[in-house]
């Protein structure tokens, strides 16, 4: 059986946002592709659409125009339930405020996605036990977030987005609110998932030193690509 | 399926985990439910209670005679030849001498100074035979003794006996310009009849100048299967204006009046309150949604669908309403079922009963708890669904 590629193709996309009565353009005629595999970091100044190129891979927002697909999955033309059920196979988001339920324990908060699968209780417990053994946190499956570091959230945050193994990992500024050793830590962490798993990784970022850790880095602005690096060594 | 079950269970669990950051609007939704289900349990355990008393109170070899139109005694007027009439009725329990058990009655309004209030209130005084007390037999003197007939001297339900000046045994009380001596409390199986003076026809009469006044004939059947003989035999063959119906049936239609009152108030006030309640809770459940927001976005964009995060900000609401019903419930038990209260009866006398619940009261009480969940979660719960996933992305958890 040949393995799927999970190439990511954005064809003459247009997007915008309302205004009161009138639209912000963020994308007129935006075409991109990412294949399977990459690291790609974005960078750019704020309002130049890192987070909605995020929102429309992740299928959490869809095009004006144009068509988003990925491995021959056109996103624009599913249905909201095919397309929340295709999310929680394929994509795993990072966010830079985790986002983790604060009632729930590191354990838990990494189940989640866990539930959407056929995985019995046992097997669930058993990928989450393997899950944070991998990002660091084997010694800390019952601690509330509140009861964590900034950093040690962030691996919380990789390993729920992780835990039913998709393919992509969306990245929002995953470092934006850590200090510097821990931001090292995730990045090492991010580019161990890319170089060891395979796992295709879109990365937003303010902050140029996370680039290290791209494979490519993009910039954008006003809703244009207007440089490109890659990474000598990836 | 299970799927579905297990993302609203993981959710419904999240939130409700997450009650504790809500805490003083989640209890003002409880306290209101709480409000709304102790105000209907009131009135309903009032109606019960009212009913209770009432259909603990006649029975059904007992006729009572009235003059036609009469709803009650104190409407009623009787005279001595009609009286005479009805004694020789069909199916009638008679002495071996061939006197009939039939009780003349009348019931006078007198005024007795209440104990907790200070003020003058009105009771009734029961004139009877000496029947009347064969009549009624579960009626038992609890204290003291009974009246002797002929003798200004009365005897004091016991609902009535604590909770009114003068009315102990031995005490002598002045009504109008009569002196009466309180020779005896009784009971009366919780009956009605508690919520009176029994004293000797003849000498109410006399004290309150009403010579020969009769307001109501008891008169014991020989068996209940006779009522519709002297039913006919009063009304259509005597035809003098009198109308006659089971001691039981009377006090049943003067249940079923009051209780008709008192849930036609009560009902629609708690269905007011109710709305109120609703409204309040849908605030509440508005301002969990808006505080979960990024909680059921990063949910959402994890893969969980809108129906979980419909369900789980649904359940939210039903178990702050289902709390809030249970405290109701629970304080209505304990503050209200058993307690003494009173309404005027007949001759707007005081008729004291003991508010009563009971598990279908209960249950109409949940229901209406559920109504107010259900109405006050369900927008907010619609709104759930529709929290826009980009949402994730910007907040702060």
């Amino acid at each position: 059986m040949t393995p799927v590629s999970y190439d990511i193709e954005l064809t003459n996309v247009c997007k915008s946002y309302p205004l009161g009565k009138s639209r912000i353009p963020i994308f007129d005629d935006l075409t991109m592709s990412i294949p399977d595999g990459d690291f790609l970091a974005i960078m750019g100044p704020s309002g130049s659409g890192k987070s909605t190129i995020l929102n429309l891979i992740g299928g959490i927002d869809t095009v004006d125009k144009g068509h988003v697909s990925i491995g021959g999955t056109m996103l624009d033309k599913m249905s909201t339930r095919a397309l929340t059920r295709w999310r929680s196979e394929v994509i795993g988001f990072v966010f830079q405020f985790y986002n983790l339920m604060p009632m729930l324990s590191a354990a838990q908060n990494v189940e989640l996605p866990l539930l959407l699968t056929d995985l019995s209780a046992s097997e669930r417990r058993e990928r989450v036990h393997t899950i944070l053994d991998i990002v660091g946190l084997s010694d800390r499956h019952d601690h509330l977030p509140s009861l964590l570091s900034g950093g040690q959230q962030q691996r919380v945050g990789i390993a729920r987005a992780i835990a039913s193994d998709p393919r992509i990992l969306l990245c929002d500024e995953p470092t934006g609110d850590l200090d510097r050793k821990s931001a090292d830590e995730i990045l090492d962490l991010l580019q161990l998932l890319n170089t060891k798993l395979g796992k295709t990784i879109i990365m937003v970022t303010h902050d140029e030193s996370s680039t290290r850790v791209a494979k490519r880095t993009v910039f954008l602005d006003k809703g244009r690509f207007v440089s490109e690096e890659i990474a000598q060594c990836a | 399926m299970f799927g579905f079950l297990r993302q609203s269970l993981a959710l419904s669990t999240a939130n409700l985990r997450s009650l504790p950051r809500r805490a003083w609007i989640s209890l003002s939704m409880v306290l209101s439910v709480t409000l709304v289900v102790l105000v209907l349990l009131g009135f309903l355990a009032m109606a019960n209670g009212f009913r209770k008393t009432l259909s603990s109170t006649g029975a059904d070899n007992v006729a009572l005679v009235l003059s036609r139109g009469a709803f009650s005694e104190a409407l009623s007027r009787i005279e001595t030849q009609q009286a005479h009439l009805v004694e020789e009725a069909p199916g009638l329990v008679r002495t071996d001498d061939g006197t009939p058990l039939i009780s003349r009655e009348l019931v006078v309004p007198v005024d007795a100074v209440a104990l907790d209030s200070n003020k003058n209130e009105t009771l009734s005084l029961r004139g009877i035979d000496q029947t009347g007390l064969t009549l009624r037999p579960r009626v038992q003197i609890s204290d003291g003794r009974m009246m002797t007939p002929g003798t200004a001297e009365i005897v004091v339900g016991a609902r009535l006996a604590s909770r009114y000046r003068n009315l102990a045994v031995g005490d002598t009380i002045t009504f109008g310009r009569s002196q009466w001596t309180v020779v005896g409390h009784f009971t009366a199986g919780g009956s009605v009849f508690e919520s009176e003076l029994l004293a000797d026809a003849g000498l109410v009469q006399a004290q309150f100048n009403r010579p020969n006044q009769i307001q109501s004939l008891r008169v014991q059947l020989s068996d209940a299967a006779r009522f519709e003989q002297f039913r006919a035999y009063v009304e259509d063959e005597l035809d003098m204006g009198l109308a006659a119906q089971t001691e039981k049936a009377f006090y049943a239609a003067q249940a079923s009046d009051i209780s008709r009152i008192i849930l036609f108030l009560g009902w629609p006030l708690a269905i007011v309150m109710a709305f109120g309640a609703a409204v309040g809770a849908m605030t509440t459940m508005y301002s969990s949604v808006s505080d979960r927001m990024i909680e059921i976005a990063t949910v959402r964009a994890l893969g969980f669908s809108r129906s979980a995060a419909f369900v789980a900000t649904l359940v939210e609401a039903l178990v702050l309403t289902l709390i809030g019903c249970a405290i109701g419930v629970a304080l209505a038990w304990i503050g209200l079922d058993g307690w003494s209260a009173s309404t005027k009866g007949g001759a707007n006398a005081q008729l004291a009963f003991q508010l009563a619940l009971s598990w279908p009261q209960a249950v109409s009480a949940v229901v209406l708890a559920l109504a107010i969940g259900a109405v006050g979660g369900g927008l907010p719960a619609l709104r759930a669904t529709r929290v826009p996933l980009r949402a994730a992305m910007t907040g702060r958890a």
